[in-house]
């Protein structure tokens, strides 16, 4: 009697499981995804320099981030090509090299800065940092060779569940709710000076890099590639798309509001972004603080799977070499050599002494919003081309707000490398 | 041997040195003989024009067309290099991905009566990239200093199905249904690249006398470990299929256990022209080859080659063919002094070699090697071993005096 109770139990458990794992399907990992460590990071920086106002960028770089997924993942079921290999074959090998070496540098910093918050909240918690981010090295690995593609999802949708940690830890930093969903209409409640602005541009530029990611873009549209998704579940995969991006900045949200109650309220400086589970721990208490800390390193294992996957995945639409989770190991051997070779080079680089996280992940994020512009170039001229499209080009709203996305973060991107070198 | 990254804009001259514009594209028929049919070539007035591949004189550092030339348009079945091949995924047999048209490979045809130019395949490999962006030869020099050579990879255009390029596919051509439109040599090339299991999953499916015609192109080690392989009946009944010369070398090549098995099947008077000739000569092929050849390596340029020529054939009675070992010391390929002469002095040999090759093992029966001589019209044969080594070379010279005995 009782052991039936427990079956029937677990059946709904599974049932409610798999409904899940149906309904989130390649925009929901990748949006989750989009929170690695160097996204937490980012984002409890922003929170502790900027406060709530930052909250109001979050809202248009939802939009952004919305709107070109869709294009991405309406881009490959349409043409059932990825964007990478749309890159080769209409604009040639040195457009090819070039976007992929952009591609390369910005996941490089990424895998770095998950890397090391790994590592720097593994030393936090007093476990053994080092062997720690060797073990998750060899893990990673081995879950990418071994494990299939569905293996791979689930296990991709379950540690989303640990995202739940920071809703709890904004919660337990009892922020002013009032000012916080204020600030998402419009910047308000403190003192704008000047030079917040300017921190605002910066920081901000770093909130869109790492939320709108290059990576992103070519992991859409290469997992529904390999999702094989029909052209007919088109309005079920943007409908996706669009719940994936409110649900990373619905998690970003809090992860913003946990630093920006506590840190940013009481002038508390922060030194680094993995310290904040450090630094909200007398405002938010010790569970919020241990949860926020959990939360990071799991973060970052999902960082470095999926951006490290991402280069892999276009280096083989960029310049041939079979590519997919479903090949055994021999039968694609450079797809995991290049995997293998970023995660080794981001263990080898924070094993220096002298990178100092707090330095790289601001930096490395801004890398990434730069290199956003020249691929949602090509992304945007796809989307509109007709030829390719048919009737699945963008609709004039789609096309201008791309454009004019693109257009703001060149600018932002030039004001931050100006103002590397000119004091305002 | 030119690659398409190396022809595209490149000048365009008439024959009285008059510049027309830029070499922009190249148009060939969609067939498995893909001739060049036309340039596009980019004018200095800024407009394009399509000349039919007639008015070509030459192609190569420049482009060189007649002085009254006319333009052409595009028709059926012409495909462009650039637009439609260059840079595509190539495609197999289940669909997945595979690799990538880095660049195109051209061969002139150069016969008395006209000047053409046919494409022979697709560059898939790293060189190719490498070419593209004009890095090639940095890179593999640099990379030559330590220690590591790059080859080329390389898919023959025997391997891609034309009719699915108007579509917007390269696929490849290992279909089962298509496999019976292929040549049989293009098939055995594809096959040697590939692996065994695949090599008897291929054959299977092919008709027998396909099959067989597939088999004799086959290089002799893949035919002995076929045969090995193979119960005794199919053996037979293949064998019979296959042009004697190759059946009498097969079997000599296998152990005697396993030949009997296969002859016992085979019919009477088939049987005895086969034993006919396999005990025609006892005579070891072995005592009559020489060791006075000269290799190299398939990285090795053209210079190179020509100064080892001065350096190592001095005392060479008979020189007529350079062997190409790989780095296992395993035979790759060949050319003749001619084909050498023809290249500029940087050329490597990989560019230019003949892969296709003739061998004998040391148990093949000196008629055999001379039937291959004449139908071939070699005047040496390189003898390997079952693992490709070269154990020396047969030369017309040394069986001459064979060949006057018997008469």
């Amino acid at each position: 009697m009782n052991n039936n109770k427990f079956a029937l139990y677990f059946q709904r458990i599974k049932m409610s499981l798999l409904l899940y794992l149906s309904i989130f399907g390649p925009a929901t990992i990748t949006a989750m995804a989009d929170n690695d460590a160097s996204g937490v990071a980012t984002y409890a920086i922003a929170g502790a320099q900027l406060g709530y106002p930052i909250l109001f960028l979050l809202v248009w770089v939802t939009i952004l981030l919305a709107i070109t997924q869709e294009m991405g993942m309406r881009l490959s079921l349409v043409t059932r090509k990825g964007l990478g290999d749309l890159i080769r074959e209409k604009f040639g090998i040195k457009a090819a090299i070039f976007i992929f070496a952009c591609l390369f540098v910005a996941n490089m910093g990424t895998i770095i800065v998950d890397v090391a918050a790994f590592k720097t909240t593994a030393h936090i918690l007093h476990l053994p940092a080092i062997p720690l981010a060797a073990i998750l090295i060899a893990v990673t690995f081995f879950f990418v060779t071994k494990g299939n593609y569905k293996a791979t999802q689930n296990i991709m949708l379950v540690s989303c569940f640990f995202y739940l940690a920071y809703i709890f830890s904004a919660f337990k930093s009892n922020p002013n709710w009032h000012l916080a969903l204020a600030n998402l209409a419009w910047p308000q409640g403190i003192k704008f000076t000047d030079g917040y602005w300017k921190l605002y541009i910066i920081t901000g530029l770093g909130v869109l890099g790492t939320t709108i990611t290059p990576w992103g873009q070519f992991f859409i549209s290469s997992f529904g590639l390999d999702k094989q998704i029909e052209k007919g579940k088109l309005l079920f995969s943007q409908i996706e798309t669009y719940w994936g991006a409110f649900l990373t900045d619905f998690f970003s949200f809090f992860m913003i509001v946990a630093t920006a109650a506590t840190l940013f309220v009481h002038q508390v400086p922060l030194l680094s972004g993995e310290q904040a589970s450090l630094a909200i721990e007398p405002f938010a208490g010790k569970l919020a603080a241990t949860l926020f800390a959990f939360g990071i390193m799991n973060a970052g294992f999902m960082g470095i799977v999926i951006v490290g996957l991402s280069t892999t995945y276009a280096f083989s639409e960029f310049f041939g070499y079979s590519g997919s989770l479903d090949n055994s190991f021999t039968k694609s051997k450079t797809f995991y050599i290049l995997f293998l070779v970023q995660l080794l080079a981001a263990f080898f680089i924070i094993l220096l002494p002298f990178v100092n996280l707090f330095q790289i992940v601001i930096a490395t994020q801004i890398l990434n919003a730069m290199a956003l512009p020249p691929i949602f170039f090509y992304l945007i001229k796809f989307t509109n081309d007709k030829k390719l499209m048919g009737k699945y080009i963008n609709n004039p709203f789609q096309k201008w707000f791309a454009i004019g996305g693109t257009v703001v973060i060149a600018i932002a991107s030039l004001f931050t490398v100006v103002a590397q070198f000119i004091k305002f | 041997m030119l690659y398409f990254s190396e022809l595209e804009g490149k000048k365009v001259f008439t024959e009285d040195r008059i510049e027309i514009g830029k070499l922009d594209d190249i148009i060939f028929m969609v067939s498995s003989n893909p001739k060049v049919s036309k340039l596009v070539i980019n004018t200095y007035r800024h407009d394009q024009l399509i000349l039919p591949f007639e008015y070509v004189l030459k192609m190569n550092h420049s482009v060189v067309i007649k002085k009254a030339y006319m333009t052409g348009g595009l028709e059926e079945n012409e495909l462009y290099i650039k637009k439609n091949l260059l840079d595509k995924q190539i495609i197999d047999i289940g669909g997945n991905k595979i690799v990538r048209v880095n660049d195109v490979s051209l061969q002139e045809l150069n016969t008395p009566e006209k000047y053409e130019m046919a494409i022979t395949g697709v560059d898939i490999g790293l060189l190719g990239i490498l070419r593209r962006v004009g890095v090639e030869s940095l890179a593999y020099n640099f990379l030559h200093l330590f220690g590591y050579n790059l080859a080329s990879q390389f898919l023959s255009w025997g391997d891609i199905q034309p009719l699915e390029l108007t579509q917007g596919k390269v696929r490849l051509k290992k279909r089962e249904e298509k496999l019976q439109d292929m040549r049989p040599e293009d098939l055995a090339d594809y096959l040697e690249k590939t692996n065994e299991k695949n090599v008897h999953k291929f054959l299977r499916i092919l008709d027998k006398k396909f099959a067989a015609e597939v088999i004799s192109n086959l290089n002799i080690n893949y035919q002995r470990d076929l045969f090995l392989h193979w119960e005794a009946d199919k053996s037979a009944s293949i064998l019979q299929l296959i042009h004697i010369d190759e059946a009498v070398d097969i079997l000599l090549a296998i152990p005697r256990k396993k030949r009997e098995e296969i002859l016992i099947l085979i019919p009477e008077h088939k049987r005895k022209e086969l034993q006919h000739l396999m005990n025609l000569s006892r005579t070891p092929i072995g005592k009559i080859i020489t060791s006075e050849y000269m290799t190299t390596t398939p990285t090795a340029t053209v210079h190179e080659v020509m100064g080892k020529i001065k350096g190592d054939t001095a005392e060479y009675s008979f020189f007529a063919a350079i062997y190409v070992l790989n780095s296992e010391k395993q035979l790759v390929g060949v050319f003749n002094p001619h084909d050498l002469l023809m290249q500029d002095r940087e050329t490597p040999v990989y560019k230019f070699m003949t892969q296709n090759l003739i061998e004998i093992r040391l148990t093949t029966p000196i008629e055999i090697a001379i039937r291959k001589m004449l139908r071939y019209h070699l005047p040496a044969l390189p003898v390997v071993n079952n693992n490709k080594n070269m154990l020396g070379i047969l030369t017309f010279d040394q069986v001459a005096g064979f060949i006057q005995k018997r008469l």
